[in-house]
């Protein structure tokens, strides 16, 4: 029973303050206080003809886009070199890449900023951005790639090149059918960090800040909040669609590949 | 009898760590040749530089006379039965079978399906071919592998320890449907085995191996009868050591051994370019006999004591110590109609037979 009362109140902590968003999203107040006021969907409606929001949406996409598939083709190298390959002081080449996880991102970002504006003379853009994305979320790529990979048979691959298939046909017909419920995974995982990464973002945006660096402008302005709380909704709505595609993909794979699951992502 | 396989100086190093020495290996067609040893002796690196997974570090790789130095493996006319099957969990069995069919673009794909069949029924695992390949049993998944290598009809097979996964039952049960399978398809099989057994019962020819050497090659009768060396004898079956003294090479090979006293055995019986000097003397426990009350012999005989008794059912080990030995000897016995099992301290004779010894290093 007051494990029952704890778990109730865990969850409560969890998503209340996410279960607010929707309800000042629609309320007809600028305030954001109870009691609520009256319906509205101008907030939406604000969304809609923001111009400077849609640019940085936009940005954080193709940021986000291009992080996850970077950092988990990065991550299936590292996984696959590390379950399958020998090679000399391997324990500490993989203890090593996997150093970012801990790394204060304050510390990367200052550093990149550094680097790319005072050292190398480049301008910033979304590309120094998802140069430094894909360095912090490799790691989690890598975690997440290196479950799948240890899983794997190595036989399985040879076992295809035996029966007259190259190295690379190989590995696109036995390897990543079998991995790819953890290259989805891991997808997910940088994609999901890359959107709402704020320290590095702030530092290396260029002229066109992301989607977190623009809501925290937004913020200044008192009477722009409930805009925030739609904007805010919408990614909520997104990210619960998002996950279960991806956790329906990663069932309908477990199931292919006649793996008991073990309850992976989700 | 035509050569298929020929290794020549074949060496592997993995940094400092000598997996082949000089191994010189002729494998002829249609054989069914065994790389017996314990693990880390070598013989799966064999069969995988054979296989192609593996390049050689010194040496020479033939298959049908042409030099398989620059051959990847999936060029080589070679299929490979995995330890683990490495079934691919993710198609059906019929796809699996058909796998190697893939880059057969002059096949339709009736022909192709009718191929799967015939592999499939060759097995025996007709109408299996729609089946999940994730939920057949250890035997079931070792005949799929089996089919989908055949399917190619390779001119080698390749099996690593394709029988070590399988409860003793289903072990010998697919023993014989291997040897079956092989003089059916007439195939030259290369079995990769720990189980001397295994491949006592299955292999026209054994090479045993040690720590990356070639032991012994022979065929098994003359693997067992007549090892070349003690390690070869203690690896293979069971067998009594008696220290022995050669006093001369002539027309036959004279020799003291102790607790039997003067020998004299045929060149046989020994490995090439046996001297005079200290030896060991081998002899197999089911050549070895006690003498039962009653029982006459015209065999030699020896006085001995029982020190042990171990009853298996339809066999009895016994071992009896004799004079001026320290280990007892150990004799198998068929508990034949009428015949008592002897206790322990009980008196008895040991008879032997010249015939049966091996005269080693």
């Amino acid at each position: 029973m007051r494990l029952r009362v704890y778990a109730v109140a865990y969850l409560v902590f969890l998503y209340a303050p996410i279960a607010l968003l929707p309800i000042f999203a629609f309320n007809d107040a600028t305030i954001i206080a109870f009691p609520l006021s009256g319906f509205t969907t101008d907030w939406f409606s604000a969304l809609a003809t923001n111009t400077a929001l849609h640019t940085a949406v936009k940005n954080s996409l193709f940021i986000a886009v291009m992080t996850a598939i970077l950092s988990t083709l990065l991550g299936m190298c590292a996984a696959r070199a590390g379950a399958m390959a020998r090679f000399p002081m391997k324990a500490g080449i993989m203890g090593f890449i996997m150093l970012p996880l801990v790394l204060p991102e304050i510390i990367v970002a200052v550093s990149l900023l550094v680097v790319v504006v005072q050292i190398m003379g480049w301008g910033l853009s979304n590309w120094t951005i998802i140069a430094a994305h894909v360095l912090i979320c490799t790691p989690f790529c890598i975690a997440i790639l290196n479950g799948a990979f240890q899983n794997l048979d190595p036989s399985m691959e040879e076992a295809a090149m035996d029966l007259g298939e190259s190295r690379f046909s190989a590995f696109r017909l036995v390897t990543l059918p079998l991995v790819a419920p953890g290259i989805v995974s891991s997808m997910l995982i940088a994609f999901t960090i890359s959107l709402d990464e704020f320290i590095i973002a702030f530092f290396l945006s260029g002229a066109s800040p992301t989607m977190p660096v623009y809501i925290w402008s937004m913020l200044r302005f008192p009477a722009s909040l409930p805009v925030v709380m739609a904007l805010g909704t919408i990614l909520v709505a997104l990210s619960i669609v998002l996950l279960t595609i991806a956790e329906i993909l990663r069932r309908r794979g477990m199931a292919r590949a006649g793996v008991k699951d073990k309850g992976g992502f989700l | 009898m035509t050569a298929l396989i020929t290794l020549k100086g074949v060496n592997k190093y993995y940094g400092d760590y000598h997996a082949l020495r000089d191994i010189d290996l002729t494998i002829n067609a249609g054989e069914f040749f065994s790389l017996l040893g314990p693990s880390g002796c070598g013989k799966t690196t064999l069969l995988r530089t054979i296989a192609g997974f593996e390049g050689v570090s010194d040496g020479v790789v033939t298959i049908g006379s042409k030099d398989m130095a620059n051959v990847p493996a999936n060029l080589r006319p070679t299929n490979m039965v995995f330890q683990s099957y490495a079934i691919f969990p993710h198609l059906s069995v019929g796809e699996n079978v058909a796998f190697g069919l893939r880059k057969r673009s002059d096949l339709t794909r009736d022909a192709k399906a009718a191929l799967v069949d015939e592999a499939l029924a060759m097995v025996g695992l007709d109408g299996y071919g729609k089946r999940a390949a994730h939920a057949l049993s250890g035997g079931q998944r070792q005949r799929v592998a089996l089919a989908r290598a055949l399917i190619l009809k390779p001119k080698v097979l390749l099996l690593d320890e394709p029988l070590s996964a399988l409860d003793k039952k289903m072990r010998e049960q697919m023993q014989v449907e291997l040897i079956k399978l092989q003089r059916h398809v007439g195939i030259t099989f290369i079995l990769v085995t720990h189980d001397q057994e295994e491949a006592l019962v299955m292999s026209d020819r054994i090479a045993v191996m040690f720590e990356g050497r070639i032991g012994q090659l022979d065929d098994p009768e003359t693997l067992y009868r007549r090892p070349k060396s003690r390690k070869v004898a203690e690896f293979i079956g069971k067998m009594n050591f008696l220290p022995a003294e050669v006093r001369a090479v002539a027309e036959t090979i004279d020799l003291d051994v102790a607790g039997l006293g003067q020998v004299s055995v045929s060149f046989e019986q020994a490995p090439e370019g046996m001297d005079t000097g200290p030896a060991v003397a081998g002899i197999r426990p089911e050549t070895l006999a006690v003498l039962f009350e009653g029982e006459t012999t015209d065999r030699m005989l020896v006085d001995g004591v029982v020190d042990e008794v171990v009853y298996y059912g339809d066999m009895t080990y016994y071992d009896v110590r004799i004079a001026g030995v320290d280990k007892p000897l150990n004799i198998a016995m068929k508990n034949l109609i009428g015949r008592p099992v002897l206790d322990v301290g009980a008196r008895t004779q040991v008879v032997w037979d010249a015939r049966s010894l091996v005269v080693l290093r």
